[in-house]
């Protein structure tokens, strides 16, 4: 089968089985090693990409589906030179460990704050519960998306000690 | 050591120089590094706990397409492991785990290597597995190591025999007299904790390549040196042909403190002569996952009115599964976590490592401390209702204090942990009585101790100071996510040089290029490898000044270095920059470096009270004071935690933001084995729980934010007195909130996880205790060492 993905705004020609998996494709044949492969399952949300916008998990979507969507993975979504906004809190509120389900992480949460520009604590954490992370503990990535909101949000007391 | 600089030079919230590539998906890990031309590897593995080995025929398999080469136990004939050498790469004559090795394939695709990997034909004439302790310490049970007399002994010195890999024993004081005393309250507890799997988000992974004779090894690692150690021992070639080297780790938490993966890809490397990528899936991760041992424990204590222990007597049997790895080391740990915190008057602690047909254990952030933690912390709120004492009362009276021995016999210095108590009970007051809210939740809450410690031992660094005025920090410390290589030590060198963080670079590991390490784990690397470049600093810092001190006509002893610049004491701007003294260094001497090297002190223990140790006693204790509230739901057995609070030990904070991350995150690893994490062993003797969607690590819905306080001042032999911090916060969590239900519902807690069925079962009166009838209550009768 033959079929044309929008992979970061460029179309590259697909060739292969339609039902591997986008996380499969993007990793092996396009070398977009940015996308983690961690559950498989879709449990994680490590291999999070965004279809037309909307946060997906690549590692249960068959390529063979996606003929005209586009495809943002996480080098698409900034450079090194511009970080977005939850990239940049990310960096400053140091809440990184190990990395692996940032790129993810990324994904899911900057789509989350455009569609809530103020969300709550208990909104965020339920929000956050596709993306799952073994090091850090959650809630200093709470305090740094928290940091974002708009005017008159996140108070100090919304942020942990 | 007197420092040359103020230590708070050292202290900073430095940022993570790491985390914008993380962030934008451009940092290699081990499993992202397999580019063209890279070959792909996957493992047969049994798929019985226990038989024999009856065929492996590879032949078919040789044939599939693809396919470049398969190994199997003829191509790894040694044997390794830790204390004793009884761990073969492959299964040979017989398997002893459900996912034990069998062959590795090597092909062009990963597809095509799992597909041959099945097409090998394997007959085992299966052999009824031994799956639990129980047993393993039968009188009739069968030997899973029959040849277990003529194993190589790594270290002398431990009592071995039958199932039993490892045995640790101390014995301090007379603790018949003290349970005969007619004043004494008997308490005693039993306890049993299931395994914990890491899951970190990079399965143990490598890529190798075998080149001018010599292998390359590019692994997911916490332990370059044992890699670089196991690999020629399998392999049976000199340590010497063996080049490991570590990109970004991608989570360890204690799993890859083993060599696992790296033989199986450099032996197919070598018969290839391709590069080999080799990765687990993550059910194989899983399933074959180092996890924390699954422990059975039994505590009996002699306690006086007045609440003095006068004689505790422990039992502690630790899974290592099918060989003896980390296990065996980690025995030495029992006398120093379940014998730490308290004061006691006489002690006998037997902690063996025992093989079953079940797959290996490892090590696991505060390995073996944090179920011992949770056993003592409720052995001891048990003791206090026994005898009527209020349970911070009976602590504060009991913690171990300056110049008080521990287990081992070693003289503890510095008030540390009474001071913490205090500071617990002012800053979050007293307990009220455990009480059932108008919401009909049972509410209760608890304040616990623990004691850990730093694993100290050798470590190595170079320093080249560059004519630019930066630094090149040369060891083999790996960044696993703890942020040591990225903010500690570039700290810690920048202050010692006067030069800024950002200025260090730091090598990541090649032991082509550094010097040997013990590995990244047990919270020692900031405390070994950062005393290890203090001191190839210091050489550095000799070296210039004697240069600018000519330069500057000015005595050494005067002269400072800061801001990039050597200043004359009291004087800024009286100096050069260090570009120039660098400069004119070079045209005297040569380039500017310094090494450094650093291991453990060895602080004494008592003679000849503990056999079978690693080390008798320990160099660096930590301590934790950790405090939560808890709700528990009488309908479901659901706990909800309600506030948690870590007073920790940590030397001097460096890095303050840091460690909170750490505590942050280490807490919340903690609650997952406090309360849901569970692995079962089924009858086949593999886990059931081989996906995310079966062991449930925490999400975002099951913490909370951590309310901390980093304790400083305690004494420390690391560098600017530091202790390592990342290791520590997982330690009482268990115990914490195990007391805090048992409070809450007023009925002991002696298992974890606490998931909500076994909350119900203790809330109903339908559990039935944990059955240790294998462990007799005459102690010695648990030894070898010791039986009569």
């Amino acid at each position: 089968m033959m079929l044309t993905l929008m992979i970061n705004g460029d179309p590259v020609p697909y060739h292969g089985d339609p039902r591997r998996s986008l996380l499969e494709v993007l990793r092996e044949d396009l070398h977009l090693t940015g996308t983690k492969d961690v559950c498989g399952e879709g449990f994680c949300g490590a291999c999070t990409v965004q279809i037309d916008g909307v946060p997906k998990v690549s590692c249960l979507l068959p390529v063979g589906s996606l003929a005209g969507a586009e495809i943002t993975t996480i080098e698409g979504v900034s450079n090194i030179e511009t970080l977005t906004a939850v990239q940049k809190a990310f960096l400053e509120y140091d809440v990184v460990q190990c990395g692996m389900c940032f790129p993810g992480m990324v994904l899911s949460m900057t789509h989350f704050m455009a569609e809530n520009p103020s969300p709550t604590r208990a909104e965020l954490k339920s929000a956050m519960t596709g993306n799952i992370c073994r090091c850090t503990g959650y809630e200093r990535i709470i305090d740094a998306l928290i940091s974002l909101g708009a005017d008159g949000f996140g108070s100090a007391d919304e942020v942990c000690p | 050591m007197t420092l040359p600089y103020p230590p708070n030079n050292a202290v900073m919230n430095l940022p993570r120089r790491d985390a914008k590539d993380k962030l934008l998906g451009r940092t290699r890990y081990t499993v992202d590094d397999g580019g063209h031309g890279t070959l792909h590897a996957a493992a047969r593995r049994s798929e019985v706990a226990s038989g024999r080995i009856v065929k492996i025929d590879v032949t078919p398999a040789l044939s599939m397409p693809g396919v470049k080469a398969i190994a199997t136990h003829e191509d790894a004939p040694g044997l390794h492991g830790i204390g004793i050498a009884d761990h073969p790469l492959f299964a040979k004559d017989v398997v002893r785990y459900h996912g034990e090795p069998l062959a590795v394939v090597a092909a062009t695709t990963v597809a095509q290597a799992r597909a041959a990997a099945a097409a090998i034909l394997v007959e085992i004439d299966p052999i009824a597995p031994v799956l639990t302790m129980a047993e393993a310490l039968a009188k009739d049970a069968p030997l899973i190591h029959p040849d277990w007399a003529t194993y190589e002994i790594l270290r002398e010195g431990a009592a071995r025999g039958g199932n039993v890999a490892w045995e640790a024993t101390v014995v301090r004081g007379d603790t018949d007299a003290a349970f005969a005393r007619d004043d004494v309250t008997i308490v005693e507890g039993t306890y049993r904790v299931g395994r914990q799997s890491h899951v970190p988000f990079e399965p143990r992974a490598v890529v190798a390549s075998y080149d001018d004779g010599r292998f390359h090894i590019h692994t997911s690692t916490q332990v370059p040196w044992t890699v670089r150690h196991v690999t020629a021992k399998v392999l049976g070639v000199p340590e010497a042909a063996v080049h490991v080297t570590v990109p970004a780790v991608g989570g360890g938490f204690g799993l890859k403190f083993d060599c696992s993966l790296e033989p199986f890809a450099a032996i197919l490397a070598r018969k290839t002569g391709r590069k080999v990528s080799l990765v687990n899936s993550r059910r194989e991760e899983q399933m074959t996952c180092l996890s924390r041992e699954n422990a059975d424990i039994l505590i009996r204590s002699a306690v006086t009115p007045e609440g003095d222990i006068v004689g505790r007597e422990a039992t502690v049997l630790m899974d290592c599964g099918a060989y003896g790895g980390e296990q065996v080391f980690l025995t030495t740990m029992t006398a120093h976590t379940l014998g730490g915190n308290y004061r006691l008057g006489s002690v006998k602690i037997a902690s063996q490592a025992v093989y079953t047909n079940t797959p290996p254990n490892g090590a696991f952030r505060a390995c073996n401390g944090v179920y011992n933690t949770f056993a003592l912390e409720c052995h001891t709120d048990e003791i206090c209702k026994a005898i009527g004492m209020d349970p911070l009362t009976f602590r504060r009276r009991n913690v171990v204090g300056h110049g008080d021995i521990g287990a081992t016999g070693q003289v503890f210095e510095g008030d540390v942990l009474r001071p913490m108590l205090d500071l617990a009970i002012d800053t979050y007051g007293p307990h009220e009585r455990a009480k059932k809210g108008p919401d009909g939740r049972l509410y209760g809450r608890a304040t616990t101790v623990g004691t850990w410690f730093i694993f100290v031992g050798p470590s190595s660094a170079t320093v080249h100071l560059n004519v630019d005025g930066s630094a090149t920090l040369v060891t083999s410390g790996v960044e696993i996510g703890s942020g040591t290589m990225v903010q500690s030590l570039p700290q810690i060198v920048a202050a010692n040089l006067g030069i800024h963080p950002d200025a260090v670079i730091v090598k990541t590991a090649d032991t082509d290029a550094s010097g040997r390490d013990l590995g990244v784990g047990g919270g020692r690397t900031t405390v070994s490898i950062g005393a290890a470049s203090q001191e190839a600093c210091a050489e550095v810092r000799s070296k210039l000044l004697a240069v600018a001190s000519q330069m500057l006509q000015t005595p050494q002893d005067d002269l400072v270095l800061t801001q990039g610049r050597v200043e004359i004491r009291g004087r800024p701007g009286s100096g050069t920059s260090i570009q120039t003294v660098i400069a004119q260094a070079e045209l005297e001497h040569g380039p500017v470096s310094g090494s450094g090297a650093f291991t453990a002190p060895g602080i004494a223990a008592m003679p000849g009270c503990a056999a079978g140790h690693f080390i008798d006693a320990i160099d660096i204790p930590v301590f934790a004071v950790h405090d939560c509230d808890v709700a528990v739901d009488p309908d479901t057995g659901k706990v909800e935690i309600l506030a948690y609070r870590v007073i920790q030990d940590v030397g001097r904070a460096l890095n303050p933001r840091a460690i909170h991350g750490q505590i942050q995150g280490g807490v919340t690893q903690g609650i997952g084995y406090a309360l849901h994490e569970e692995i079962t062993i089924n009858a086949e003797g593999a886990f059931d729980q081989t996906c995310f969607s079966s062991y449930r690590i925490p999400t975002a819905l099951d913490t909370l934010p951590i309310d901390y306080h980093l304790y400083e001042g305690a004494p420390s032999c690391g560098p600017l007195g530091t202790k390592g911090a990342g290791e520590v916060p997982i330690l009482n969590v268990g115990a914490t909130l195990a007391c805090a239900v048992a409070n809450a519902i007023g009925t002991p807690v002696n298992a974890l996880p606490l998931t909500a069925p076994r909350v119900l079962g203790l809330i109903d009166g339908l559990s039935s205790g944990v059955d240790l009838s294998h462990l007799s209550r005459h102690w010695h009768e648990n030894t070898i060492a010791f039986s009569k």
